[in-house]
């Protein structure tokens, strides 16, 4: 069954339909809350409240606008910003992480959909690759990238307006192949 | 739509954070109000954010520790969580269907949480201008409420939503005003660089009718408020912020009547 179709069910109630959501989804969601906030305890935490997220607002979703494991991620990224704000403790070294993820290493961790995306990033100058990745995962700011990459905040801008431009080329060129 | 490419060009770098939803509060304020005349710039933004959603993919996947699914199921079972609320702006990802009265009039329960979801943004950005000076903090309801705007400006094409500054007396602009088309309607103040500190009672009028809508609290310079309205956004002609013995600060909307 497509998640088009999963979502539609739990937009009725269907539990069943969001069983099956979670168990599709659990290892991407919990991947990403446990990359952002580094506690196993506190991913697990983040990854429920993402998929709560997401049963109480499968009507609002709208498959033209995303995919549903995108808009799914999304959800999760953002509960997972939230909490690493409020608990700056649980914080993981964001820049280790980022630079960990563009790295061949980690494919096997991914699911396949997205290998396109990872050789892009790996094409890009690894400061921009990793600035683009601390703003969409991490979703730090520019002048927060900069302390953290150690450059002024308009170099931080030009690095994540920058590298997400070469990226669209790249994968626009990969689209029409 | 006119653009202005001096304006594009300022506000490229910001389009980019906008695009990965890490946009400060200011800056994604700044690129809001330009999207909202700026065709250019709107696609601009969609390619980009397309770019961005394919990166997120790139999450490291990890099986979840046992009983996680039967933790989920429990939740939703819960009485707060016991059903699906429908439509709304305020999932947490901006991929909805973003216009609140798209679908027809929503259901009680629809209009509760919508309610609900603006009270929170609100709230969110209020408290973090408190907090953190003159960085607006950016939460996830406050990322909701923008991934909204700027979603609603992609399929309304701007006629869901408006925005203005907000003047001083002497013309400079000290904050923005930002109104959107719903069930119900609302207008949202945010001042940057206010004159005075203190509250600030957040005043709109139509041809028909004045009231204040919420109260802003500033401190220093930077606060942020809104509230309900029971008119559609196309009749609102001006935003006062109005704090006893300073004059008010104003922002003029534009006259969309005709439209």
């Amino acid at each position: 069954m497509s998640d088009e179709a999963l979502l539609a069910g739990m937009a009725t109630g269907d539990a069943d339909a969001m069983a099956g959501f979670v168990r599709r989804h659990q290892a991407r969601v919990y991947g990403l809350a446990l990359s952002v906030v580094g506690v196993p305890a506190v991913a697990e935490e983040v990854a429920q409240e993402a998929f709560v997220r997401a049963w109480r607002h499968a009507g609002n979703y709208d498959p033209r606008r995303a995919q549903a494991s995108t808009w799914l991620l999304t959800i999760t990224r953002n509960v997972a910003i939230d909490v690493v704000r409020v608990r700056r403790e649980l914080a993981t070294d964001p820049v280790a992480v980022a630079e960990m993820m563009t790295t061949a290493a980690s494919d096997g961790d991914r699911v396949e959909d997205c290998d396109r995306v990872a050789a892009a990033l790996r094409e890009l100058p690894s400061e921009q690759a990793t600035a683009v990745l601390l703003s969409v995962h991490f979703g730090l700011t520019a002048r927060e990238i900069g302390e953290r990459q150690g450059v002024p905040l308009g170099t931080a801008k030009t690095r994540i307006r920058t590298g997400l431009s070469r990226l669209r080329t790249m994968l626009e060129v990969s689209h029409g192949e | 739509m006119a653009n202005d490419p001096n304006r594009c060009a300022e506000l490229a770098e910001s389009l980019a954070e906008v695009a990965t939803g890490a946009a400060s509060g200011p800056d994604r304020a700044r690129v809001l109000d330009h999207l909202s005349e700026c065709d250019d710039c709107r696609a601009e933004l969609e390619r980009l954010s397309r770019v961005a959603d394919e990166v997120l993919l790139l999450a490291p996947s990890h099986e979840p520790p046992a009983g996680f699914e039967s933790a989920v199921l429990e939740r939703i079972a819960g009485s707060d969580d016991a059903g699906p609320e429908g439509t709304g702006p305020d999932d947490g990802s901006g991929a909805g269907s973003d216009d609140g009265h798209a679908g027809g009039e929503p259901a009680d329960g629809t209009r509760r949480h919508w309610v609900r979801g603006l009270v929170l943004a609100a709230a969110a950005a209020v408290i973090g201008l408190a907090g953190a000076g003159i960085v607006w903090q950016t939460t996830s309801d406050e990322r909701e409420l923008a991934e909204g705007y700027r979603k609603t400006l992609d399929i309304a094409d701007g006629q869901y939503f408006s925005a203005a500054p907000v003047r001083d007396a002497s013309g400079e602009q000290v904050g923005h005003v930002f109104l959107y088309q719903g069930e119900p309607s609302w207008v949202f103040a945010v001042l940057g660089d206010a004159p005075a500190p203190g509250v600030y009672d957040v005043r709109v009028a139509t041809d028909d009718w004045t009231g204040d809508v919420a109260s802003c609290d500033v401190e220093a310079k930077t606060g942020g408020a809104g509230g309900t309205i029971n008119a559609d956004i196309y009749q609102v002609r001006e935003v006062r912020l109005v704090a006893p013995d300073t004059p008010p600060l104003i922002a003029t909307l534009p006259d969309r009547s005709g439209e």
